[in-house]
């Protein structure tokens, strides 16, 4: 059983002066090697999230990007022609990441975007290279992969920052440190909830144009059966953890984050409900117990790929006098308020007169907006159902937007860092501690037995 | 022809007298008048739209009235046109098609394109391709076709929708309107957009109309063609 106080003592004493899973204490690296300030980079992968991350860091000043690398000639041109349009100057292109590292000189950085089970051994070599990383979640496809990258990282002494984006997202940092915890309008939170629900449509095998398929001998060579399997990597028990450290590993990241803990247990199921010829489940849905500093906190995550009911996604946090549900996509931002304030000791009657809880001096000052007053259903025909049904909270707003791609100030946190100038968000340690429990998930539901985390589970 | 017409005809004793003037077929003129404006409005502002992006607000968000620290800013993004936002074909839509094999040049030619581009070295007249148009590389990369297109149908739109207001080349302007909306069509036939293709073909019909209504088009710049 992991209680807040192991964890602490881990993040201290694998950070230095770690602070709970959201302020990384790993310090910042060295100015850039090169002068001026600019930063040489590496793009290491240029796929669909490769393209992703290119659109927040074409923004970013002082970046060079000197050379790229994907097995995929298709991908390499696609990542040179992104290059020459920016910085008018064509990149060396590798299909080799061994060949980049032993050819490029005056690198400072590699931003990684491979497949999951090339994610471990891409952060290795780059960081034995002596260049600053930034990869993308999940950190491998195994928790042995994993902890290679966390020892790599403090081996070399180099950076190494894990792309869970929403740790650098202002409306969740301002969610977390102004509303939670600041201003603790949840009360005391006692349940979370999240979800990452997609359509059948949203969900099917990427398609290809037959005539760029990779050459067998190069596909075998990078652990690929066929070109299929190369496109739709992420549904293979080899090369990917599937739809939970997918998608979930983002979610269920907050759920740690913001209860400044790790669970003690979890318990999932799964299944091949639509999707009977993948490796991994299409629909996983898990149960996670907490202790946490204001005591136990049940949070229950599904991840369904055959269905966009309930809203996309978002992650929800329940407490005893407000509830906030967060999302990257802000239309799914919503925050709650319970009528009346939670009385101090549940045993405590409840007085004659009851107060109701306002946040209008939090309005006032601008930590929330205000949503027009909820509508009270009519009772139902046949009568009132319960006596003691709620009434409906009224509703509340994020008073601000990030106005970039998500995942840019995660990686704007990561060039600053290896600057000198800021500390990463989410380096490789903390990332393992929150990662750790969802390479516990699909055992879970496989051998449907809930497991219990020991040191074993969750230590690097 | 109309009773109004006949009558105009007697009066001056001339049938080309009568075609071309607009007030005897006021209801034509003012019908092939209002087609054009349409059709060009329609045109140019959904050329214009291919240049559009949006960017956020830079407001801070004022927490006891001073700038919060965490980078909130103000919820609202700001409508922006620059040639830089330009995307013929919507990036979602560009996705589907570059994976549809009728969206490729047949492979010869497309085979053809990129060896010559490899035969001259990455040059063009002698130039180091950095100095030449700054996509090429990337738009040899993705399949030709789809990029000829993409680079292609925000300008057209926008060329088509002026001569048609202007009234250059009316009806052939017209017809290359109607080609281009066939283009689309097509594209929307590949990945089964039924709704758009109705929609598509309705503007056919109102080319179609815009055509035979084209001789009582009046205020041209260039009525030939």
């Amino acid at each position: 059983m992991i209680n807040r106080r192991d964890f602490l003592a881990k993040t201290a004493a694998g950070a230095g002066a770690g602070l709970v899973l959201g302020t990384p204490g790993l310090l910042s690296a060295a100015s850039a090697s090169s002068p001026s300030n600019k930063l040489n980079v590496a793009l290491i992968g240029h796929g669909k999230q490769g393209q992703v991350l290119w659109e927040s860091m074409k923004n970013i000043p002082g970046l060079h990007f000197q050379a790229v690398c994907d097995i995929w000639e298709y991908n390499r041109k696609a990542a040179a022609g992104h290059v020459r349009a920016l910085q008018k100057h064509t990149p060396k292109d590798y299909e080799n990441i061994d060949d980049l590292l032993a050819n490029e000189k005056g690198l400072d950085a590699a931003v990684i975007a491979t497949p999951d089970f090339w994610h471990s051994p891409h952060t290795v070599k780059c960081l034995e290279a002596g260049l600053n990383v930034y990869c993308e979640k999940m950190m491998s496809n195994t928790i042995d992969g994993a902890r290679a990258m966390v020892k790599a990282m403090e081996k070399s002494g180099k950076l190494c920052q894990i792309g869970h984006q929403r740790r650098s997202n202002p409306r969740y940092r301002f969610t977390l440190d102004q509303l939670i915890n600041g201003n603790k309008i949840c009360g005391q939170i006692v349940n979370a909830n999240a979800q990452w629900n997609r359509a059948i449509k949203s969900s099917q095998n990427i398609a290809y144009a037959p005539k760029l398929t990779i050459k067998q001998d190069i596909l075998t060579k990078y652990g690929f059966k066929d070109m299929h399997q190369f496109m739709n990597w992420r549904f293979f028990r080899d090369l990917s953890g599937g739809a939970i450290s997918d998608l979930g590993a983002h979610q269920i990241d907050i759920f740690n984050w913001f209860l400044g803990a790790v669970p003690k247990s979890v318990y999932a199921t799964g299944g091949n409900s639509y999707f009977k010829q993948r490796e991994h489940f299409d629909n996983v849905m898990a149960l996670f117990d907490y202790d946490t500093p204001q005591g136990q906190v049940r949070a229950f995550y599904q991840v369904l790929t055959t269905t966009s009911s309930g809203g996309g996604y978002w992650e929800s946090f329940m407490g005893t006098e407000g509830t906030i549900k967060i999302s990257e996509n802000s239309a799914s931002t919503e925050i709650f308020k319970e009528a009346s304030p939670a009385p101090k000791d549940p045993n405590e009657p409840q007085p004659d007169k009851i107060v109701p809880l306002s946040w209008d001096h939090l309005v006032q000052r601008g930590f929330l907006g205000r949503k027009a007053a909820p509508v009270e259903a009519p009772p139902a025909a046949g009568g009132v159902v319960d006596a003691r049904v709620s009434k409906p909270p009224e509703g509340f707003s994020l008073p601000g937007e990030l106005n970039k791609p998500p995942h840019q100030p995660h990686l704007e946190n990561f060039f600053a860092s290896v600057r000198g100038e800021a500390k990463l968000n989410c380096d490789a340690r903390h990332a393992f501690l929150s990662e750790a429990p969802i390479y516990w998930v699909n055992p879970s539901a496989l051998s449907q037995q809930p497991i219990v985390f020991t040191k074993e589970h969750l230590d690097v | 022809m109309t009773t109004e017409s006949t009558e105009c005809c007697k009066s001056t004793d001339s049938t080309e007298c009568c075609k071309s003037c607009p007030l005897t077929h006021l209801g034509y003129f003012y019908a092939a008048l209002l087609l054009r404006i349409w059709l060009a409005v329609r045109a140019i502002q959904t050329g214009l739209e291919k240049y559009v992006g949006t960017v956020g607000s830079d407001q801070p968000i004022m927490i006891d009235g001073k700038p919060n620290v965490h980078g909130l800013t103000a919820a609202t993004n700001i409508k922006e046109y620059a040639l830089s936002h330009y995307h013929g074909v919507p990036e979602g839509l560009f996705k589907k098609f570059a994976t549809e094999p009728l969206m490729r040049l047949p492979g010869p030619i497309e085979d053809g394109l990129k060896n010559l581009y490899k035969s001259i070295g990455g040059k063009i007249n002698g130039e180091k391709l950095a100095d030449a148009p700054a996509a090429w590389e990337k738009f040899m990369a993705e399949p030709v076709m789809l990029n000829m297109y993409n680079l292609v149908l925000g300008p057209a739109l926008l060329v088509l929708g002026f001569t048609i207001l202007f009234g250059i080349a009316s009806r052939t302007s017209l017809f290359l309107l109607g080609l281009l909306y066939i283009s689309l069509t097509w594209g929307l036939i590949l990945i089964k957009q039924d709704d758009g293709i109705s929609w598509l073909g309705i503007h056919m019909i109102l080319i179609v109309m815009a055509l035979m209504l084209a001789k009582y088009n009046s205020f041209c710049l260039l009525k030939k063609w």
